[in-house]
């Protein structure tokens, strides 16, 4: 199948406004599932976009960049995962495949553009000492720039030698990697997971972690069952740590 | 943290003054600005600084009526500002306040405020908006993702909007209650961060078994008897070897010099080599 103009512009038009959401807005746009159901819809194929989508967003989950750490560009991943296997109709396994070595590279104009910016902050230095609130105001709008062409060109890029590149990796590509590929994907959740935990006190709360499992492996409870469960579980946890915080407060009072 | 919590006990800044020069729709401007552009700017010299001065200007505009004091304020907080988007609206309300009160007189006060402010609400803002919001509400999406079904980031999308609501509030909250937002929320924000780092795990937990689709295809053969190694391990325990990778990245990323990009490509690759060895699929 060949990509039409529309959807070349379509894609790219929603890499840029979707790492902007990611930055200011956060309405969702960045995550990877919207942006492969939205590539999903733009591309004919709903179900493989949400698909390739809800994988990479398994890898990603509550991953953010705290401190302003550079993480794989999952987003852009989706949307041009979504594309290759619409394209190619090779499917959710091409497209998981070739989605995860896209998104890690992609980490690299992350970088490039948090460097970049650098420039727009010397200058807006420059604008301060003249008291020149327009060109600040300029230069922080201006930042949108490097964001957002990080992520449209690319996606660009990607499309435009799209149906070329998709052709010479079908082709060329054995068959062994490309089921291989396919198991990596299905385990690359394990990642996101394993980042999560070191980010969460899991030593501490390691019994919550257990309940969950239980919850999932035994009970077959669905996702939003346990997600339940779990602000049951929290809301016993701070009506707990509030009451002592309260009777701390009341020793001391006392004294 | 606890010196930001001393200051304001002692601080002169009163929750907002009756004749106040700073009004709600200022308030509501600065907002606006830090959701449309307070992260934009973003660099690697001063992160947040260039977009934290941009979302400030109404307010500026509004007390600083001298060229000089403008100069000044605008150079001030063009400095280093670093904290989580979601609660940095917070830090927007308690600046507003201080600087409305003392202005520039002040300008000591104003950075420790700011720089004070700055870590305690990063570590409460980015775990939890960004790691269990995220968490939670990803799993959700995604479950349903993987089964065709769109309504889990219908879901996800109206919390956002949501949250969004709940950041424009806390801007006003930041103003009323000056620095001594610390010491009434702090506390609080302590006991819900530990709740909703229980919700996410145990959402974590239920993860593992749901999403890791690893099985072992090996067979032995001993003459006649065939024995399939993957339903040994299911009499052990359902999802054995998903529990057993999850532990071993989580060991792997604890490891000097590992990071999770190079976490990711590694399993990339042992994906590959574990099924041509039949021992995943």
């Amino acid at each position: 199948m060949h990509i039409t103009v529309f959807q070349i512009i379509a894609l790219s038009v929603y890499a840029f406004i979707g790492i902007y959401d990611a930055l200011e807005t956060d309405i969702g746009l960045s995550r990877p599932i919207f942006a492969g159901l939205f590539a999903g819809l733009v591309m004919g194929d709903v179900k493989l976009g949400l698909e390739v989508g809800a994988t990479l967003q398994l890898m990603i989950l509550g991953v953010g960049t705290y401190g302003g750490a550079s993480i794989p560009d999952y987003m852009t991943a989706a949307l041009l995962g979504t594309m290759f296997g619409v394209v190619s109709g090779q499917g959710l396994t091409f497209a998981i495949g070739l989605a995860v070595p896209i998104g890690l590279l992609l980490v690299n104009l992350d970088v490039l553009a948090r460097f970049t910016n650098t420039i727009f902050q010397h200058k807006a230095d420059k604008y301060a000492l003249k008291g020149d609130i327009k060109g600040i105001e300029r230069m922080n709008i201006l930042g949108v720039l490097p964001w957002g062409l990080s992520r449209a060109l690319p996606t660009f890029l990607a499309c435009i030698f799209g149906s070329t590149i998709c052709g010479t990796i079908v082709k060329d590509l054995p068959t062994w990697l490309m089921s291989g590929l396919k198991t990596s994907g299905g385990i690359l959740p394990v990642v996101g997971i394993a980042i999560l935990l070191r980010f969460l006190p899991a030593k501490r709360y390691i019994a919550y972690l257990i309940i969950g499992f239980i919850a999932a492996a035994y009970l077959k409870v669905p996702m939003v069952g346990v997600a339940l469960a779990g602000l049951a579980l929290a809301f016993i946890e701070y009506q707990k740590s509030e009451h002592n915080t309260k009777t701390l407060e009341g020793v001391t009072e006392d004294e | 943290m606890n010196n930001v919590i001393d200051s304001a006990k002692n601080s002169t800044v009163q929750p907002a003054a009756s004749e106040s020069k700073i009004t709600q729709k200022d308030l509501r401007n600065v907002f606006i600005r830090w959701l449309l552009g307070g992260q934009i700017g973003w660099n690697y010299e001063r992160m947040q600084g260039l977009s934290y001065c941009f979302s400030m200007i109404p307010v500026l505009k509004k007390l600083y009526k001298d060229p000089e004091d403008m100069k000044k304020a605008l150079k001030l907080h063009l400095q280093f500002f670093n904290t989580s988007p979601f609660t940095a609206p917070m830090i927007l309300g308690v600046d507003a306040a201080l600087e409305e009160k003392e202005g520039m007189k002040s300008e000591d006060a104003i950075v420790g405020v700011k720089t004070g402010l700055m870590g305690p609400f990063a570590g409460i803002g980015d775990s939890i908006f960004g790691v269990i919001a995220g968490t939670v509400f990803g799993s959700i999406a995604a479950y349903m993702g993987q089964n065709g079904i769109a309504t889990g980031v219908l879901i996800w999308f109206i919390y956002n909007l949501f949250r969004i609501g709940l950041t424009y509030w806390f801007i006003g909250a930041g103003y009323k209650q000056g620095v001594k937002i610390v010491a009434n929320v702090g506390g609080k924000m302590k006991s819900l961060t530990s709740a909703a780092n229980i919700l996410g795990l145990t959402v974590v937990g239920a993860l593992i078994p749901t999403v890791i689709k690893a099985q072992i295809p090996l067979v032995f053969t001993m003459g006649k008897v065939t024995m399939q190694l993957q339903s040994i391990f299911d009499q052990i325990m359902p999802c054995l070897i998903p529990v057993a990778l999850v532990g071993s990245i989580y060991w792997l990323l604890g490891k000097k010099k590992m990071t999770s990009v190079k976490a990711i490509w590694i399993v990339l690759v042992l994906g590959i080599i574990f099924y041509n060895l039949k021992l995943l699929a």
